[in-house]
């Protein structure tokens, strides 16, 4: 339980997560945003994204840097986010319950759903 | 690129509420897609998407904190301070107690005094800043004596004369000629009720105190004669519910000359001098034939109007001076008053007019006659100084517990300067200490204050609330409490923070087993405090007794006053000798001149025979009384005979008392004597009884016969009062059945006259109790304090073979040493402030050693009470308990 609770991700943490992967090194506020909205077809608000970065920033999940100022940004830096090596054992955690559980559905239970 | 900018407003309003770590790289975020989504779907709908982005951006993980960015790391210290603060409040619940109760206490003394405060100094405030009252002074035998009764005529001959005196008005509440308490009913009603406070007032007064009306016109409602205003609770009480311009009232039973009722006014304010509720106009009025021309008779207030701007003080002179050449020295010439007796008054007693300002009659006026309740400066002063005392005992306190618990805290600031606090640090964090301790203790004392209020409204006399409604009550309270919190925060702070750590952290701190000699001065100024409140106490209370026992020259025991008599008119004698045949009733004589305060009053001069032209005249009282009045109130005659009825001559006779005996040259037996209305016989003189206020000397006094009566005293059998009182009643009902009974007692009058000195008695037993309360949870935490610290060596003396004796006493003498010291110290300053208290009455008791006595005693023993608790506790503990813990 105490591990559960150590490595908690939530659903959308863990898409901004995936998708910070996704991007390896490139992967700064608008990035993320506009990756996640072509991939999953979901509008991104900047403050939710912002918010999640923050907290997964604070989680010790992902490290950011400043980057190159440029033009169109108004003279504002970049924020890269990287995944941190604690962050990729939360994501690996996430993924091997997932797996148990889904591993642990009765066959039966799915081929009815899906029949 | 075009240059391209989002809406401003949303920008700075982002800017201003985002986490500054996080300010830039957001902004950059919000920009790229300002400028993409401009170039893609144009200028309206990027501005719209960006509004929405920063309204959704505002949420609590990217807003800064309120902890502030910057000063991040002196909050977390405030918050330690705080912390520790309430731990140790928590842990010492005795003296965290101890210290916010004092503290409370004295808010909640000093709030409501200042309230009391407030409301006097409010008084009249409403006026016109250029309203004031005429004085007449005089310097008579080296006391100077105020008047306010004038002339009739003066106040138009002000106005008329003086061109800064923009208006001028007059009042007169003289009962001699009707004012004061009546008997009054509306026309067509046949019961009639009592009530006060009439008054005769000119229309051009009501105007210069721009009296608020509710009905009828506030220009004209007195020009019409008998004419009245009446103020709107009288008016609810008698037309309920009509307009009552126009209606009639009879006053006295006098139903062939009502008063027309000209308006309704709303009641005076409580802080208004002038309360009055029947103001009977003075239109085409004459209390007899020249009345309103004559400068022989003093019976108006008068009221002045200035310009604006106007130099008062030296209006003020040529008042004076005008009125005194024009006026009154031309009508004493007229009058026969040789030249010598006219500079006499002018220029030897000085006799002249003074103005006094309006906002300036309540406060200062207690050296004036004038018939109106108010209050008194010194009163102000006094309980002012009351509140500063119990506020600063409270502070002692406080700073006295801070410094003796200093030893427990020693470590903690030893500690703090050893991994780098500033002296300032825990000066501050001391501050903060004893501000929280001030805040909690205030609302403490604000609940207190409330709670207490109907009391205190009780003994002050007052109706005060607690304004929580007011815009400045709030914030000026917490200014209050910040103050105080800061001023007894700063010794012991300051005191505290003086420890060096390397001393302190070894253990070395002088663990304050004596007591420090300001610690003694604290408990001894608390102490003499409280001394000279119980002196003053005791002293109050024993002149209070002194005035109610004293052998004041007539007998007031069972003497009951039957009031508003005179509306029987004609039938008041049939209904007195009805009275006195009953067994209950010993004697029934008129009343209305009756040896207490505030009945009628009659001023006039004697002179011997003949030495009118030559004497200055005996200022002297004139009554006017029946035979049986010497009896009736058991008058002692020393020479001569009562009144009697069955001599015709004795229409001119006249009973004097020794006073006026003695002024007018003594041996006056049958002598004859005059006043401006006939010669007068000497037919008896009594012995000098005080009917007056025990404050004042006894005046000279003539009685002669006269019948009107609107008071009859009835001297009754001791006995059954209440069946007395019914058989009175039925009586009574008999003579007028359409107007309830109406009685009060001689005795009670008579005490109600020193109201004031039992006001002050309670409001000092209140605050002395309040003030040793105080001062006993001081001492009662400082001894705590003192055995705990020499907790160890009493343990040793006790194992060594000290009695529990032994250890009670010395214990308890330290202690006592300086309620000794504080006794000696009270003792010639309440003396000397009590000998002047006692000098405002011309009959007063002694003060006598048995006060200091009993005073002494008591302090010495509430002392020994408190300590002797923890003193005993501590002789009476089990040595290995402090001992073993080493």
């Amino acid at each position: 339980m105490t591990q559960m609770k150590k490595y908690q991700l939530g659903e959308f943490e863990e898409i901004v997560m995936l998708t910070v992967g996704v991007l390896y090194g490139e992967a700064y506020g608008v990035s993320i945003k506009k990756e996640i909205e072509s991939r999953l077809k979901r509008g991104v608000s900047v403050g939710a994204l912002q918010t999640a970065l923050k907290r997964l920033e604070d989680k010790g999940y992902l490290k950011s840097h400043e980057g190159k100022v440029t033009e169109e940004r108004a003279g504002r830096p970049k924020k890269y986010f990287q995944i941190t090596a604690y962050g990729k054992k939360a994501m690996e955690y996430t993924k091997s319950t997932r797996d148990e559980l889904w591993s642990a559905i009765p066959k039966v239970a799915l081929d009815v759903k899906f029949s | 690129m075009k240059k391209s900018t989002p809406p401003h407003l949303p920008l700075r309003f982002f800017r201003w509420f985002c986490h500054p770590k996080l300010r830039d790289s957001i902004e950059g975020d919000l920009m790229e897609l300002y400028v993409e989504r401009k170039n893609k779907s144009g200028k309206l709908k990027a501005d719209l998407k960006f509004i929405g982005d920063v309204v959704l951006l505002f949420r609590p993980s990217i807003i800064r904190s309120a902890e502030g960015y910057q000063t991040l790391n002196t909050y977390g210290m405030l918050k330690n301070y705080f912390k520790i603060s309430w731990r140790n409040l928590v842990k010492q619940k005795m003296y965290s107690s101890i210290k916010i109760g004092g503290f409370a206490v004295g808010v909640a003394a000093c709030l409501l005094i200042a309230l009391f405060i407030k409301d006097e100094l409010l008084y009249d405030k409403h006026y016109s800043s250029q309203l004031y009252r005429v004085l007449g002074v005089i310097t008579e035998e080296g006391n100077i004596k105020k008047g306010l009764a004038f002339p009739a005529p003066m106040a138009a001959a002000l106005k008329e004369d003086f061109a800064e005196v923009e208006e001028a008005g007059r009042y007169n509440n003289s009962e001699l000629f009707g004012a004061g308490p009546n008997q009054v009913r509306p026309d067509g009603v046949e019961d009639n009720a009592y009530d006060e406070g009439f008054v005769y007032f000119d229309q051009a007064l009501l105007n210069m105190l721009n009296l608020k009306f509710i009905q009828g016109n506030p220009k004209t409602a007195l020009l019409q004669p008998r004419a009245i205003v009446i103020t709107k609770s009288k008016a609810d009480k008698y037309f309920p519910n009509t307009d009552a311009v126009g209606k009639l009232l009879v006053v006295n039973n006098r139903a062939e000359q009502p008063y027309t009722i000209g308006g309704v006014i709303e009641d005076f304010k409580p802080t208004s001098h002038i309360q009055f509720d029947f103001l009977i106009g003075t239109e085409g009025l004459q209390f007899w034939e020249g009345e309103q021309k004559t400068w022989n008779a003093s019976n108006y207030a008068t009221y002045i109007k200035v310009q604006e701007g106007v130099d008062v003080a030296a209006l003020e002179a040529k008042l004076s001076k005008g009125i005194i050449e024009k006026y009154f020295i031309p009508n004493m010439i007229k009058d026969g008053m040789p030249q010598t007796e006219i500079d006499k008054v002018f220029k030897e007693k000085n006799a002249h007019l003074e103005l006094q300002p309006l906002s300036k009659v309540h406060l200062y006026s207690s050296d004036i006659d004038d018939n109106l309740v108010h209050g008194d400066i010194r009163m102000v002063w006094l309980f002012g100084g009351i509140a500063l005392f119990v506020l600063l005992i409270a502070v002692i306190n406080f700073v006295n517990l801070s410094t003796a618990k200093s030893a427990n805290r020693a470590k903690e600031i030893g500690l703090r300067k050893a991994v780098g606090s500033l002296r300032s640090n825990i000066v501050s964090q001391f501050l903060l200490e004893s501000v929280m301790f001030s805040l909690i203790s205030f609302l403490i004392g604000l609940a207190m204050a409330g709670l207490l209020l109907p009391y205190f409204n009780m003994i002050s006399g007052k109706s005060i609330v607690l304004p929580w409604t007011e815009v400045w009550f709030g914030p000026s309270l917490l200014a209050f409490a910040l103050g105080v919190g800061v001023l007894a925060g700063i010794y012991p702070s300051l005191y505290l923070s003086a420890f060096k750590p390397i001393q302190v952290l070894k253990g070395n701190l002088t663990r304050g087993a004596k007591s420090s000699p300001l610690r003694s001065t604290l408990v001894v100024f608390q102490f003499s405090t409280s001394i000279i409140l119980i002196v003053g106490t005791l002293v109050i209370y024993r002149q209070m007794n002194f005035i109610l026992n004293k052998k004041v020259g007539y007998d007031k025991e069972q003497v009951l006053l039957l009031q508003g008599t005179n509306t029987l008119g004609g039938q008041v004698v049939t209904f007195a000798e009805e009275l006195r045949a009953l067994p209950q009733v010993v004697e029934v004589t008129t009343g209305d001149y009756l040896p207490v305060r505030g009945s009628k009053r009659n001023g006039n001069n004697f002179w011997n025979e003949g030495r009118e032209d030559i004497d200055p005249g005996v200022s002297s009282q004139f009554w006017r009384v029946d035979p049986f009045y010497v009896n009736a109130l058991g008058l002692k005659l020393v020479e001569g005979r009562n009144f009697s009825r069955e001599l015709a001559s004795d229409s001119s006779a006249i009973i004097i008392n020794q006073k006026m005996a003695k002024q007018l040259g003594g041996n006056m037996l049958g002598k004859r004597i005059y006043n401006y209305a006939s010669l007068w016989t000497v037919v008896g003189i009594v012995e000098d009884f005080h009917f007056e206020s025990l404050r004042e000397d006894i005046q000279p006094l003539g009685m002669v016969l006269g019948v009107e009566a609107s008071v009859l005293a009835v001297k009754l059998q001791s006995g059954n009062m209440s069946e007395s009182i019914q058989i009175l009643t039925s009586v009574w009902n008999k003579f007028a059945p359409h107007q309830p009974i109406r009685y009060s007692f001689l005795d009670e009058r008579y005490a109600a006259m020193y109201a004031d000195v039992q006001r002050m008695g309670r409001i000092f037993t209140s605050f002395a109790t309040l003030a040793i309360v105080v001062a006993c949870l001081g001492l009662f935490a400082l001894s705590a304090f003192m055995v705990e610290q020499r907790s160890k060596e009493i343990s040793v003396r006790l194992i060594l073979g000290a009695t529990v004796n032994n250890v009670f006493q010395m214990l308890t003498w330290n202690f006592l040493k300086l309620v000794v010291v504080a006794f000696i110290l009270a003792v010639p300053l309440a003396w000397y402030l009590m000998t002047k208290w006692l000098e405002d009455y011309a009959f007063r008791t002694d003060i006598s050693w048995d006060v200091f006595a009993i005073t002494g005693f008591t302090a010495i023993m509430i002392a020994l009470l408190t300590i002797s608790y923890q003193s005993i506790k501590a002789a009476m503990m089990n040595p290995v308990n402090s001992l073993r813990s080493e």
